[in-house]
């Protein structure tokens, strides 16, 4: 059984190459545009991993990431954030939280590929 | 694959043009509010989003640039710079900069213009003024060559890992047995050793942690920084130690020293695994006599050490702050994309339903059964609310138009030298799309000629008694089935004598004609006029003020202009909401029927005998009291054959003048579509579509606005 | 209950029924526990859906806590998931007990 992951933008175009490549590698995909949609979507579906945005309109990722760990079905699934260069703070932030992976934006399809498959193969 | 990243793209240019759009409405509103932390937020969040999503589809022009405005914002953000009227006008700069380079990928193929990238120069310069120190673009780390070392100590051909994680990784999801089937991507794990040594006693086990280690040889011609970089994730407080093939056998020998487990075991684990031989062992063992207990043990050729932790104190309080703002701002509308052809299509369809609708009405008021009757009232009912949504669907208000000139108006102040202020009202009118797109540009150019021409300079102004601010309107409402939209200013108004005096030479006016005010002023209309006493920048651009009534002509609207001398000027457009159905009232003319839009009709009385004799001599009719310039529709559409026996008007209304039509039959409302009229009937006067009716005849719109135009001009002469 | 225990001729058998993972950890050692102190334990695992670290872990802890008081622990019927587990880890020596290798690699 494919491993789901949920993956968390304000960007529809990110989200579709995202998804475009991960459904490539053989992974389900679900999308959601902020946290407070992305907190909706975890409940119904297991999801493996989650790759999830900082900067967003009405939930931002690190209070979604917050918000993901204390569900007992989250509580131990790995997420990682989309950070830039510009934004150590937030990657500590985010990693306070519970997001302990990261991809630097701006990315390549084939690098948020290759932090997934660290984390879980297909 | 290639379509699906196509549509990923179009995607991302939608989307970078909108957040371009609201980028700049932003902006625009940081200058009267430039501690604004949420604006700052959602321009950083801009800027952000097109980077992240540009970079995806290796757009690196578009990423470049946007990192470095990025960089900028982010420092506003964290208030490092403040925000000033330079910074926004150069912010201003480079969003234009970014949606010239979105442009640019949206014309596939096309390249930046040289005059661009200059611009991009020069904007990249002033930019770095606010940069500050450059964010450390983490310089690569060059591993020094590994030293070629004696003959008898070379080490293996494979590297070595020897991993201590930290304990909490599995509750972060991460697993160790993860990292070793991704590491398998990377080259051949040859051997691998798990150490369960640091496993407590049963009762002092905590399942949810890692006490496991991890000795593993490990075959690949990656590179060492891909190699580290499988434990990105897990660096921090764990134990992670790579040794590249080739490491001396002193290096093992420090390995072994360093880590937590007794150095026999460690030794005969590294000879188990192949990454030493039993000999080499035992000489680096003896060679060396440090004490493990010695601290000063120097990191080994690839050691990978994680930081300590942020502490959680201040991150957290700091968490807490953002999310607060955040919360505020959860008020996003949530939208649809549609295709707007497939709206069309779908209030094409509404209209034959509507059409279809009215048919079966017809027939069942024939018939005489009454559930028959109810039945298709219900569905007329409903017709007509799904009419009415499918229209509104296609309706935008027009404030996202007139707040594209909050932009044009500040630019072109400054360009001018003056200060005007722009004060929108009834933004929220709403008019169908297809008008919308079209009536952009007729309103730029009249903004730009009213700061132009109608706004005096501030001197000029202050001389009059004035404030030294002018004030630029605009303004739209709903008016009897049309849309107004007015744009006022309050500068010195219209020079009447210098404006009929040009008509005079140009040939517009014969010299024994009397115009009134309003018809003087109207004569900026006409081709080729041209007040300006100077060619500016502005009106350089071209287009006159012919070609603005041009445009709103061909949209079936109207433009007329008002002028106090001193006090400024109003030009006023109307234009049709140019609904595809409208509520019609329809009339019939001998054989023939008409449709009048149904919000132009004010009543309607019927003709005394009297006064159709009258009517031979005279066109126009006492409505109580007041002269009503009348329109025989008979004549006017030369339709043969003896007068009815009855007649009727049916008085109108348009732009404040009012006239009668008069017809033979009133046959009541009509709900009707308009559809267009072909090309060959394009210059037919008073004419301005046709429907057609249940029982499958075809009825003309009559255009009023032009019916009473002609009233008034027969009346007049 | 993700073990189910049954003791016939002298042995202990345990089933271990869905995840081996991180999510079921704190659980499957506290039913784990409690069953390690009979002498002859076998561990059916051929209902492990999922196996991660931290339930190689455990397996390592009971067969750990066997060996220390000299008495026996078994791990049979190996589900894919053991097995994969195992074998990355190369752990199945560790444990010394025979293993059915599918056939599809």
């Amino acid at each position: 059984m494919a491993k789901t992951i949920l993956v968390v933008d304000d960007s529809a175009s990110l989200r579709q190459v995202v998804s475009i490549a991960l459904k490539g590698a053989g992974y389900d995909v679900i999308e959601a545009c902020d946290g407070k949609d992305a907190l909706s979507k975890l409940n119904g579906a297991k999801i493996h991993l989650i790759i999830s945005d900082v900067n967003m309109p009405n939930m931002d990722g690190i209070t979604f990431v917050k918000e993901a760990k204390k569900l007992p079905n989250y509580k131990f699934t790995p997420i990682i954030m989309l950070t830039t260069e510009s934004q150590e703070g937030k990657k500590a932030e985010g990693q306070a939280a519970g997001a302990k992976a990261w991809v630097v934006k701006p990315f390549q399809p084939a690098q948020m590929l290759a932090a997934v498959s660290k984390l879980i193969m297909p | 694959m290639s379509i699906n990243i196509d549509q990923a793209l179009q995607t991302f240019i939608a989307e970078a043009r909108e957040l371009l759009e609201d980028m700049e409405n932003s902006l625009l509103q940081l200058e009267s509010t430039p501690e604004d932390a949420e604006i700052i937020g959602a321009i950083f969040r801009a800027a952000h989003t097109i980077k992240g999503s540009a970079g995806l589809f290796g757009l690196d022009q578009v990423v470049g640039f946007t990192h470095i405005v990025e960089n900028v914002l982010d420092r506003v953000r964290d208030a490092s710079i403040r925000i000033e009227g330079d910074l926004v006008a150069l912010l201003l700069e480079c969003r234009d900069h970014m949606t010239e380079l979105v442009n640019v990928i949206a014309e596939q193929g096309e390249q930046l213009d040289e005059a661009a990238l200059g611009r991009e120069q020069f904007l990249r310069k002033r930019l770095q003024a606010y940069q500050g120190v450059q964010a450390g673009h983490a310089a690569v780390v060059v591993e020094p060559e590994i030293e070629s070392s004696g003959a008898s100590m070379e080490g293996p051909d494979n590297w070595h890992l020897s991993l201590r994680f930290d304990r909490e990784i599995l509750k972060n999801g991460m697993d160790p047995i993860s990292f070793f089937r991704y590491l398998g991507t990377l080259g051949e794990i040859i051997s691998i050793v798990t150490l369960p040594d640091a496993l407590p006693p049963v009762d002092e086990m905590d399942a949810e942690l890692c006490y496991l280690g991890f000795e593993v040889n490990f075959k690949s011609d990656a590179d060492k920084n891909t190699i580290a970089s499988v434990f990105d994730f897990v660096r921090e407080n764990s134990s992670i130690r790579i040794l590249p093939p080739h490491s001396k056998v002193a290096e093992f020998i420090d390995l072994i020293r360093t880590l937590p487990e007794d150095e026999k075991r460690l030794g005969d684990i590294l000879v188990s695994i192949g990454a030493l031989t039993r000999q080499e062992l035992d000489e680096g063992l003896a060679a060396q006599k440090n004490p493990k207990a010695d601290g000063s043990t120097a990191p080994l050729g690839e050691i990978l050490v994680g930081q300590r932790s942020v502490e959680q104190e201040v991150v957290q309080a700091a968490l807490e702050k953002q999310s607060q703002a955040r919360e505020s701002k959860n008020k996003e509308n949530r939208y649809v994309r549609v295709q707007a052809d497939k709206l069309d299509e779908l209030i094409n369809l509404v209209g034959e339903l509507v059409i279809a609708g009215a048919g079966a009405n017809l027939l069942a008021q024939r018939s005489n059964d009454s559930s028959l009757q109810e039945a298709t009232s219900t569905m007329s009912r409903l017709v007509e609310e799904i009419r009415d949504g499918a229209l509104k669907l296609r309706m935008v208000p027009i404030g996202d138009t007139f707040s594209r000139f909050q932009r044009v108006v500040r630019d072109v102040s400054k360009e001018l030298g003056k200060d005007i202020d722009l004060v929108i009202s009834g933004a929220e009118t709403e008019l169908d799309k297809t008008v919308v797109e079209k009536i952009g540009d007729p309103l730029m150019h009249l903004v730009r000629n009213a700061m132009d021409h109608g706004i005096e300079s501030a001197e000029k102004r202050l001389a009059a008694g004035k404030p030294a601010k002018g004030t630029l309107k605009l303004n739209a409402y709903h008016d009897s089935g049309s849309i107004a939209i007015e744009i006022s200013d309050d500068g010195g108004g219209l020079n009447r004598d210098r404006i009929l005096q040009k008509g005079l030479e140009r040939g517009l006016v014969q010299p024994n004609q009397t115009l009134t005010d309003q018809e003087i002023y109207n004569l900026i209309f006409e081709a080729g006029f041209s007040t300006a006493e100077a060619v500016t920048n502005l009106s350089g651009r071209g287009v006159g003020m012919d070609v603005v009534k041009r445009n709103i002509v061909a949209l079936r609207g109207t433009v007329d202009l008002e002028s106090t001398a001193g006090l400024g000027t109003t030009i006023r457009i109307r234009l049709p909401l140019t609904l595809a159905i409208i509520d019609g009232f329809l009339v019939g003319v001998e054989k023939s029927s008409y449709v009048v839009p149904l919000d132009m009709v004010l009543e309607c009385v019927e003709l005394t005998e009297s006064e159709r004799q009258g009517m031979k001599e005279r066109s126009y009719l006492n409505l109580r009291g007041e002269v009503l310039p009348l329109v025989p529709l008979r004549t006017h559409f030369e339709i043969e054959g003896s007068h009815a026996k009855r007649e009727n008007v049916v008085v109108v209304q348009y732009a404040g003048q009012k006239a009668g039509l008069v017809v033979d039959e009133l046959l009541g409302e009509f709900q009707t579509v308009i559809k267009p009229l072909g090309k060959l009937f394009s210059n037919l006067r008073g004419i301005s579509g046709s429907t057609i009716l249940g029982t499958g005849e075809v009825a003309l719109i009559l255009d009023v606005p032009s019916l009473v135009q002609q009233a008034e001009h027969a009346e007049q002469s | 209950m993700p073990i189910r225990a049954e003791t016939r001729n002298g042995v202990c058998h345990l089933a271990i029924e869905g995840e081996m993972t991180i999510y079921a950890a704190a659980e499957l050692k506290s039913e784990l526990v409690p069953h390690l102190a009979e002498p002859r334990i076998e561990i059916d695992l051929s209902g492990v859906s999922e196996m991660d670290s931290s339930g190689l872990q455990l397996l390592i802890l009971a067969k750990r806590e066997a060996l220390q008081h000299g008495r026996i622990l078994n791990l049979t019927g190996h589900s894919k998931a053991v097995l994969d587990v195992l074998d990355i880890c190369n752990m199945a020596a560790y444990f010394g007990d025979p293993l059915i290798i599918s056939s599809h690699a």
